[in-house]
């Protein structure tokens, strides 16, 4: 990841911006959603894999900083928020989409079947992604 | 089917972040070209690199005929960017990091 800043720095002009935008594992919430009301039902399981790639990640852009390549201007966090119609396409999205870096234990995906299922007929269930964003200049 | 962030969240803060206008920027991690739809018609140019050479497809397909001329799909791999230097005014990792 060090490398692929360094590359970005070389091919960036005097005073480039560099934005970094990327989801951070938090143990997010899941939750049901309808237009009424939103509850939450649990939280996904962070694997070893995803909470090692934001180390490595949060490791790099410190040591681009630290050479003094690029300088923090702002940084913020935001949700993101993925929704599906039904738990059992959440399931099957996060198995085929994220198996090696989220997972939903049994008694979250009951309760968001329990919750979904005695919603209105809008109910939706949704993940809500931590997300960071971070605005660097290029220095010398 | 999955719906991912209609709220709009991620294009209202980028926007606050950064003026595209006029800038020539390089994405990284384009996909399928989610997030580049999102400012390219504001950028001077656009550079959408990936490693996948099906999300690319897919970006070049969808690419709005008026943003044939300023948006390109590029298989690259961040560590090697086969770009001359200082070329760039605006770089986005684009959940690449």
């Amino acid at each position: 990841m060090v490398h692929a800043l360094r590359e970005v720095h070389r091919v960036m002009a005097p005073n480039g911006i560099l934005v970094d935008l990327r989801p951070l594992d938090d143990r997010w919430p899941v939750e049901v959603s309808s237009a009424r009301e939103s509850r939450e039902v649990g939280r996904l399981l962070d694997y070893d894999f995803a909470l090692s790639s934001d180390r490595a990640a949060n490791h790099a852009v410190e040591q681009i900083a630290a050479e003094r390549r690029f300088e923090r201007e702002r940084e913020e966090y935001f949700p993101f928020l993925y929704y599906w119609d039904t738990p059992n396409e959440m399931q099957e999205y996060i198995a085929d989409e994220w198996e090696d870096f989220n997972g939903l234990d049994d008694p979250t995906l009951q309760s968001a079947r329990s919750a979904w299922a005695i919603g209105g007929a809008d109910s939706r269930v949704r993940i809500r992604m931590k997300m960071l964003i971070t605005r660097w200049k290029k220095m010398a | 089917m999955v719906q991912k962030d209609p709220e709009g969240n991620e294009t209202k803060r980028l926007h606050t972040f950064v003026d595209f206008t006029g800038r020539r920027v390089l994405e990284i991690g384009c996909g399928d070209g989610r997030l580049t739809w999102q400012y390219a018609r504001k950028a001077l140019s656009v550079t959408a690199i990936d490693l996948e050479a099906q999300d690319l497809r897919l970006a070049t397909i969808d690419r709005p005929s008026d943003l044939a001329g300023t948006t390109r799909f590029v298989r690259a791999d961040s560590i090697h960017l086969p770009f001359v230097k200082e070329k760039f005014d605006l770089a986005v990792l684009a959940w690449s990091l």
